[in-house]
């Protein structure tokens, strides 16, 4: 095992932690990946070789320093190589989401001009050829998988293996070429170029030096003492920079243990059977946990349901306070070993969270409820707050400090400041080098003495030095009577319901909020089977009266507790609307991370928009909507518009 | 499709061979009904043939001729150029030919990999006693089929259902399943009735795919009933059109479109 942080000698390459790696972890594994039903395994050594190889193939195909190359494709070992060789050739490599559609695909590349791109299959070697004629940069395509493939024209398309062959049967000349070229690489070479998601305007290229992303996955690993004995489950977006960190940047760098699913589908059953140790996911997934936990538990027996119900209970009060080493009574103690025995230990292990040592969130405010479910369950679940430009980490919660509320303190080497007009800014070894081709973008969020603008506004407190977002920057905005809109902040609130899964607020520069709501189909669904609610269609169930009753009760909930807060009382949800169709980011509602873009839809939308202010109690509105394999189809529906309770508070009659 | 008795490549680059199977002037009859009546048609290597018809026009009837489930009262099965004897069932199957049902007949208790192993059966070598024990040679040679039985299951994208009782399956991945353990047979000539029969229009699209890449892959002889036109239309490369138990026509999907018989058969004449 290796200590977690290897400081004895300083390397300033993946590709010499991969070599570091062959030579200390060489018999352990270092990759799995379920196929033909079978966990297949490979050894840090096989990785080297394996990579020395493609990269070898990809110098065959004359690669250059310097060049671009784009990687999409769902988590398997062998894209993970492939942007290992990339980065061993001297070139960038540039992950792409696979769910983009063709149109999407073409910006970036385009953008950061490719001349190579490996793909992990037919749907994705499609797309590329569908825009190839606008991409003159573009010469070859490696594909891993070549299902569908065999009768494409091969002249510029090449299967993995035939390029790892190539790279085997490479001359000696070539062996050293490589050689000298892993030896040209430092801290200030790039290591990855990962396009931000685009909530607002077009993706901007982010370039990481291996001075970001290498720093950043010591002083992450060694923060939580992640090792080489720890495993992952990869399952999350190649194009995202957590997976970067996540399972390749901590992975080389600590020698965690990468495990890749069998399929998109199967991610669930896969996570069970690794049971990773270290484990990140998104607040929705693990709200969609909580969610199917609660709807089974439904299901089940009285018996089953009462113990549930009994040992769930205790945990609310003590789980927490045990995982955080409170002192916890004797009696509550026994209790909860019991409970651990009879309810918690099957859950966790049902969840596939049994081993999990180290879990994170981030990207979305979590609901405190699902927060305190999992940890009250004894799972360390921790949020931390970061982005593309930080190489993830500008704040994380330490063991012990760890709440629903915040997000915790600066990481290992990180340094924050607020800025006048709330802005969050941090500086750190992990922030980024430019935007590619966009030196405007980069002065804009980085000045001269390396502080980063993170684009949201929030606090820190006093007392616990932990830091708090409050929403995007840009988007706390002003009601017209002055008070503050602070969409993000009632959104979540909503979203905080199992039965709502997105909304938008509207409401800057107007007089009062009004509101979109996107319920969840899941929840929704079980509780019409439930009370004998008949539906054929999502918009069918999205406009039923009783849904409609459910969700106003839900939005009175918000408006009470808004109330409290005298400076966001200003916020109370006066009229909303269900919306008839699931916001989507193939209709550009949502980016792919799933985020929504509220001005789009407020364009989209406008004549809802409308409705909800004029004062109109239904509206009759026609949807285009965009179909999985890009066709296009419209939708019409009337929807009708309900009027919240709200309650009057002193400050918002004063701001009148 | 070229009228010639050589091999050639298509269009877009398959290599369809000579014939594999041929009808000659069959006759089936329950009874005093008629259920086909002289048909005559072949089946070339490599190409994909669809049987169309209206209800009752004799569509399944013929896949169960071929099949050797209905033995013919009239007319010849020639197969591979040999005039194949009445046979059973399961004599066929060991010929290489394999099929799925109109009404999915997988066996709903076990799971779906269960289910797609029963498709090795007949290469299986060791009697029922050393399968019973399941040691030695016997465990041997399961592995090696579970192996090609998982590369069918990845194949068909099914591997998140591989432990999943097919009885609680959805019908269209039902009919996944089904097709997965004709394929774990390693046919020569696959049989597909009504493939796509209750499915939604995606489920529809991803079924097609599937046997463009069976007939791509593993370069399988497909003959394939379907009630659904544009989805023929876009497989096929030859039809046969079945009207009461009798030939309407026969030829590329384009030929067949424009035939007068088959346009009243499908829309009805004015009398």
């Amino acid at each position: 095992m290796l200590p977690s942080v290897d400081m004895d000698s300083i390397i300033e390459s993946i590709p010499l932690y991969i070599r570091r790696n062959a030579k200390k972890l060489s018999e352990q594994p270092a990759f799995r990946e379920k196929e033909f039903g079978v966990w297949q395994t490979w050894t840090w050594a096989e990785v080297d070789v394996h990579v020395t190889e493609l990269a070898l193939g990809l110098l065959s195909l004359d690669a250059k320093e310097g060049d671009y190359v784009a990687v999409i494709g769902r988590n398997r070992p062998h894209l993970y190589w492939a942007m290992m060789a990339v980065q061993m050739v001297g070139a960038v490599p540039v992950p792409l989401y696979q769910d983009a559609v063709a149109e999407e695909m073409k910006y970036v590349l385009e953008h950061c001009g490719a001349r190579f791109v490996v793909a992990d299959d037919q749907e994705q070697v499609d797309k590329v050829l569908e825009i190839k004629t606008s991409l003159p940069n573009l010469e070859h395509m490696i594909y891993v998988d070549g299902g569908g493939m065999r009768k494409y024209d091969h002249s510029k398309l090449h299967a993995y293996g035939v390029l790892q062959d190539a790279g085997r049967s490479a001359s000696q000349k070539t062996r050293q070429e490589l050689e000298s070229r892993i030896d040209r690489l430092n801290y200030d070479s790039v290591c990855v170029m990962l396009y931000t998601s685009g909530t607002t305007g077009k993706p901007k290229g982010v370039v990481l030096s291996n001075r970001n992303i290498i720093i950043s996955s010591i002083n992450s690993c060694s923060f939580d003492n992640l090792n080489s004995s720890d495993e992952i489950l990869s399952y999350l977006p190649l194009a995202w920079v957590g997976d970067f960190i996540f399972s390749f940047g901590q992975s080389v760098v600590g020698g965690l243990r990468i495990n890749c699913p069998e399929s998109r589908e199967t991610v669930l059953a896969d996570l069970r059977e690794i049971g990773p140790s270290y484990y990140f996911a998104p607040p929705r997934i693990y709200e969609s946990m909580l969610t199917s936990v609660v709807l089974r538990i439904e299901d089940t027996g009285r018996l089953k349901k009462w113990l549930y119900n009994y040992f769930m209970g205790h945990a609310t009060m003590v789980g927490s306070a045990i995982l955080d080493g409170k002192s916890v009574g004797a009696w509550a103690r026994l209790k909860y070993g019991l409970g651990e025995f009879l309810i918690y230990a099957p859950l966790k292990n049902a969840l596939g969270l049994s081993r999990v040592r180290v879990g994170y969130t981030a990207g979305e405010a979590i609901g405190p409820e699902i927060f305190d479910f999992f940890r009250s369950l004894g799972i360390n679940l921790k949020q931390l707050y970061g982005q593309t430009e930080a190489s993830v980490f500008v704040t994380v919660q330490p063991d012990g400090e760890v709440r629903s509320d915040t997000v915790g303190v600066p990481a290992p080497d990180v340094e924050i400041k607020i800025g006048d007009n709330g802005e969050v800014y941090y500086r750190s070894p992990g922030a980024f080098v430019e935007y590619y081709k966009n030196p405007k973008s980069t002065l804009e969020a980085k000045d001269a003495d390396g502080w980063v603008a993170t684009g949201d506004a929030g606090f820190i407190e006093d007392d616990t030095g932990h830091l708090r977002i409050i929403d995007r920057a840009k988007d706390v905005g002003k009601l017209s009577s002055g008070a503050m809109f602070a969409p993000k902040y009632v959104e979540n609130k909503l979203k905080f319901f199992p039965n709502i899964l997105e909304a938008v607020l509207f409401g800057a520069n107007q007089e009062h909020c009004v509101a979109f709501i996107n319920i969840d189909l899941n929840a929704v669904g079980n509780w019409a089977e439930r009370n004998n609610i008949a539906y054929s269609s999502y918009q069918e169930l999205s406009g039923h009266p009783k849904v409609l009753d459910m969700v106003q009760n839900h939005v009175e909930t918000v408006n009470h507790s808004i109330s409290e807060d005298a400076m966001l009382a200003g916020c109370q949800i006066h009229r909303f609307i269900v919306l008839h169709k699931e916001l989507d980011a193939d209709d550009g509602e949502m980016t792919r991370t799933r985020k929504v873009r509220r001005k789009i839809i407020g364009e989209k939308f406008d004549d809802l928009v409308a409705a909800l202010y004029d004062g109109s109690t239904d509206v009759y509105t026609e949807t285009e909507v965009t179909y999985e394999d890009g066709r296009k189809g419209k939708i019409s529906a009337t929807l009708e518009i309900r009027d919240a309770a709200f309650i009057q508070t002193p400050s918002a009659v004063a701001a009148e | 499709m070229k009228d010639t008795k050589e091999s050639f490549v298509t269009e877009d680059g398959r290599h369809i061979g000579s014939v594999i199977m041929e009808m000659r002037n069959i006759t089936l009859r329950f009874g005093g009904v008629v259920a086909i009546t002289n048909a005559s048609f072949d089946i070339r290597e490599g190409e994909i043939r669809a049987i169309i018809g209206p209800n009752g026009a004799g569509k399944s009837s013929m896949l169960n001729v071929i099949n050797g489930f209905y033995h013919p009262q009239e007319g010849e099965i020639w197969f591979r150029g040999k005039k194949r004897p009445s046979l059973r069932p399961y004599e066929i199957a060991e010929q290489g030919i394999a099929r799925t049902f109109q009404n999915i007949a997988l066996f709903k208790g076990m799971t779906t990999v269960e289910n797609v192993m029963t498709g090795r059966q007949l290469m299986l070598k060791k009697n029922f006693l050393w399968q019973l024990l399941r040691i030695g040679p016997a465990l041997d040679e399961e592995v090696v089929h579970r192996r090609r039985c998982e590369e069918i299951i990845d194949f068909l994208e099914i591997q998140a259902i591989r432990n999943s009782p097919v009885g609680s399956l959805p019908y269209g991945l039902q009919k996944r399943v089904e097709l997965a353990r004709a394929l774990a047979m390693e046919p020569k000539l696959l049989l597909l009735d009504e493939p796509m029969a209750g499915m939604n229009v995606e489920e529809k699209e991803d079924m097609s795919r599937f046997i463009l890449d069976v007939n791509d892959q593993y370069g399988t002889t497909i003959a394939l009933i379907e009630h659904d036109m544009s989805v023929v239309m876009d497989l096929a490369d030859r039809v046969v059109v079945l009207d009461y138990g009798k030939m309407l026509a026969d030829g590329t999907p384009d030929e067949v479109q424009k035939n007068q018989a088959v346009i009243d058969a499908y829309l009805g004449v004015e009398h």
